[in-house]
C-alpha cells in the first residue's frame, strides 16, 4: 500500500463565486447552483495541483441534486407535466458526470450518497485504489445543496462545496492522506 | 499473486419471484415477469413493469420488517437474508441484539419524524470496532460491511408525501434500515451511480477486500419502482408500451423494472478458513465515464469498451476466455447500438453468446447491475445461457443475441452495467 498524498483543497461558503469565467452565459442559465458550484471548486482544485486530468472523479453528495428532484415532483404534484431536464439532472451521479464531461475524462467514476458517510466513503475510494496502484491522481468532492423542504426533514444538510485532489506523489503535496475509514477528523469537513 | 476474492453467499428478489430459485426457473422456463402495473401508484398504468410479486405487506410478512419503510429497503433486506443464509453468516433479527452501531439508526427521528445526521454515529462505530490494527499498528474496522447501491431510495414514501420529505428519503437511510435489522455489519455505505450502481458497489467491496480493511463484505443494490422514475423515463420518451425488444431492429425503448440482490464477497483465504462453500470467484472488473452526454451514450460506446476492457485485463484473459455476455441491453435505440458498437471493439468477429435478461425483469435501474450478477452465477453454476426474448428482427447496428443454450460448461462470464451520465461498469465472473 502507497501513501497518499493531498495536492490541493478547495471549499466553498455560502456565498457563491462569479462563474463567469467558467461558463458562457447559456450554460450559467442551463445549470443549477449546486452543479455550478462543484464545478468552480473542482476547476479550482485540479488548478492548485497542477493536475489537468485526473484518473478518476469520485463524488459524495449527501441527497444529491435536491432542487431538480423537488421541481420534478412539484410538477407531478400539481399535474403539470414534469419537465426531463429536472430528472436528468435529478439523479445523484448528475454532478460526477458533468465533471467527467467537461474534461473529457473517460477514467473511474463514482458517486457515494449516504447522509453523513457519504464523504468518508469517497475519500476511502479515492484512497484506497491510489494505495492499491490502481490510480496515480483523483479529483474528489463533495457537494450538496439545502431547500428548506430537506433541512425540515434533516436539520444537518447544508450548501456545501468541497474538493481535493489526491496523487500518488509526494512533490508538491500539502500533506498525506490518512486512511479515511479510520481516522476520526476528514479533510475538508467544516 | 493477488489474493482471490470470491463469492460465498447470493440472495436475490426480481420480478421472477423471491430467492435463487424462482430466478433459475423463470430465466430457464423462458418466463417473463414484466406485466402491467400491478402494485405502483401511478396515472402511468398503461406501462408494462417488472414488479416483484409481493404487496408492501407482504414483504414485511416475509422478511419481519415493520411496517413503513421504503419498498427499497424490503426489496434489499429480503435479498440480504437470502445472501447471509446461503453464506452461513450469523445474522440477528431480534431488535434488542443489534450492535450499538446500528442499532440507533432504525429510530433515530425525533417526534416529527425527522433524523439526525449519522456523520457523527459512523465515527463511533469506527471507534468502538477499530480493535484490529494493520501491520502498523493502524486500527481495522472489524466485522462485515454493507456497500449497496440505489438511486431511488425512499422516493417512493417523499412522492407520497411531498412537500414534506420522508425520514427514509435519502440512499442512504434506505441502506440503513436493513443494515440495522440485520444487525451484521459495522459499517454500510452506498453507492449512486445511476443503472450502474450495483455494479459499482462490488468494485468498492472488492477493494475493501483487496486493501485489507474488511476479508468480508456483502455488497449489490436494491431499486424499487417509483412514481417519480416511472415519470421520469416517460418524459425522457425512453419508455416501450410494449415488452422490451433489446437489439431487435423494432426496439422502442426500455421497460422499468424492480428488485435486489447482494452477494457475499470474501478474501479465499477468509472463506476457506471458515469453511464457506465458494461459489465463484470475482475475478475482473472496470469502470470507466462515457464523458460523452447526461443521459445518451456515445456512438462508439467508449466508455463501455473500457470498462470491458479493463474487466478483461485484471482478470488476465483473452476476449476469446469469456463464454457469455449479459448485456446491459435495456431496449433503448440509443443504448443497444452503443452497446453493440463497444462489444465489436472488444470482440471482434468473434462474438461469444449474449443476451440482456430485461425482458425478464425489465430494468431494474440501480439494482440491475447485482441481479443480472445474480443471473450470471446461476448460468454459471447450473450451466445454461439465459435466453433473449422478445427477439425477431435483426438490426445491422446491432449484435445478434443468443437464444439461450443447456448443457454449457462456462468458465468466465461478463455483466456489463452502464448508467446514465456515462457510468459504465463491467464485472467478469469465473469459476473457481
Amino acid at each position: 500500500m502507497r501513501p497518499v498524498y493531498i495536492h490541493s483543497v478547495v471549499c466553498l461558503d455560502q456565498t457563491d463565486p462569479s462563474f463567469g469565467t467558467l461558463l458562457s452565459p447559456m450554460e450559467a442559465r442551463r445549470m443549477g447552483r449546486l452543479l455550478k458550484r462543484a464545478l468552480w471548486c473542482a476547476t479550482r482544485a485540479l488548478e492548485e495541483a497542477a493536475c489537468p486530468m485526473p484518473d478518476a472523479i469520485v463524488t459524495a453528495t449527501d441527497y444529491g441534486c435536491i432542487a431538480n428532484s423537488e421541481a420534478f415532483l412539484g410538477a407531478l404534484k400539481a399535474g403539470d407535466i414534469p419537465r426531463p431536464t429536472h430528472f436528468m439532472q435529478s439523479t445523484h451521479n448528475t454532478i460526477g458526470s458533468l465533471l467527467a464531461i467537461r474534461l473529457g475524462c473517460h477514467g473511474y467514476n463514482a458517486t457515494y450518497s449516504h447522509r453523513g458517510a457519504s464523504w468518508r466513503s469517497a475519500l476511502a475510494d479515492a484512497w484506497m485504489q491510489i494505495a492499491l496502484g490502481d490510480v496515480e491522481t483523483a479529483l474528489v468532492g463533495w457537494f450538496d445543496e439545502a431547500t428548506p423542504a430537506l433541512q425540515e426533514m434533516d436539520p444537518a444538510v447544508t450548501d456545501r462545496a468541497v474538493a481535493v485532489v489526491l496523487s500518488s506523489s509526494p512533490e508538491g503535496a500539502k500533506g498525506l492522506l490518512e486512511n479515511p475509514l479510520t481516522c476520526e477528523r476528514l479533510i475538508g469537513e467544516p | 499473486m493477488q489474493e482471490r476474492i470470491v463469492i460465498t453467499g447470493c440472495g436475490v428478489v426480481s420480478a421472477l419471484g423471491v430467492g435463487w430459485k424462482a430466478q433459475a426457473e423463470a430465466l430457464r422456463a423462458g418466463r417473463s415477469g414484466v406485466a402491467p402495473v400491478r402494485y405502483l401508484e401511478t396515472a402511468l398504468r398503461d406501462l408494462p413493469v417488472g414488479e416483484v410479486p409481493l404487496s408492501n405487506a407482504q414483504l414485511e410478512a416475509l422478511t419481519g420488517a415493520p411496517a413503513g419503510w421504503p419498498r427499497t429497503s424490503l426489496l434489499a433486506l429480503a435479498a440480504l437474508q437470502e445472501a447471509l443464509n446461503q453464506a452461513h453468516l450469523p445474522s440477528t433479527t431480534e431488535g434488542d441484539t443489534l450492535p450499538g452501531a446500528f442499532a440507533r439508526t432504525g429510530s433515530r427521528s425525533d417526534a416529527e419524524g425527522r433524523v439526525s445526521p449519522e456523520g457523527r454515529l459512523c465515527a463511533e462505530a469506527f471507534a468502538r470496532t477499530g480493535s484490529r490494527s494493520d501491520a502498523e499498528g493502524r486500527a481495522l474496522p472489524s466485522g462485515v460491511a454493507l456497500v449497496s447501491g440505489t438511486t431511488v431510495g425512499g422516493m417512493d414514501l417523499t412522492e407520497k408525501t411531498f412537500p414534506r420529505y420522508s425520514p427514509w428519503h435519502g440512499c442512504g437511510a434506505s441502506t440503513d434500515l436493513p443494515a440495522a435489522f440485520l444487525g451484521v455489519f459495522d459499517w454500510a455505505t452506498t453507492l449512486s451511480t445511476a443503472c450502474s450502481s450495483a455494479a459499482n458497489a462490488f468494485i468498492f467491496a472488492a477493494n475493501l477486500l483487496r486493501s485489507g480493511q474488511y476479508s468480508c463484505v456483502v455488497a449489490g443494490g436494491s431499486e424499487s419502482l417509483s412514481d417519480y422514475h416511472l415519470n421520469g423515463f416517460n418524459s425522457l420518451m425512453i419508455l416501450d408500451r410494449e415488452p422490451c425488444r433489446p437489439f431487435d431492429a423494432t426496439r422502442a425503448g426500455l421497460n422499468l423494472g424492480e428488485g435486489a440482490a447482494y452477494l457475499v464477497l470474501e478474501t479465499e483465504s477468509a472463506a476457506r478458513a471458515r469453511g464457506a462453500r465458494i461459489l465463484a470467484v470475482l475475478s475482473g472488473w472496470g469502470n470507466a465515464c462515457d464523458a460523452f452526454h447526461q443521459t445518451a451514450s456515445s456512438e462508439n460506446g467508449e466508455g463501455a469498451y473500457l470498462a470491458m476492457n479493463q474487466a478483461l485485463t485484471r482478470a488476465g484473459l483473452a476476449p476469446e476466455a469469456i463464454g457469455y455476455v449479459n448485456a446491459h441491453g435495456t431496449g433503448t435505440p440509443n443504448n443497444d447500438a452503443s452497446e453493440s458498437a463497444a462489444l465489436r471493439r472488444v470482440f471482434g468477429e468473434a462474438l461469444p453468446p449474449v443476451s440482456s435478461t430485461k425482458p425478464f425483469t425489465g430494468h431494474t435501474t440501480s439494482a440491475s447491475g447485482s441481479i443480472e450478477a445474480a443471473f450470471c452465477l446461476l448460468a454459471l453454476q447450473e450451466g445454461f445461457l439465459p435466453p433473449q426474448l422478445h427477439y425477431h428482427t435483426p438490426d445491422p447496428a446491432c449484435i445478434v443475441p443468443c437464444q439461450g443454450a443447456e448443457g454449457v460448461a462456462l468458465r468466465h462470464i461478463l455483466c456489463n452495467a452502464f448508467g446514465f451520465g456515462g457510468n459504465d461498469s463491467s464485472l467478469l465472473f469465473s469459476a473457481l
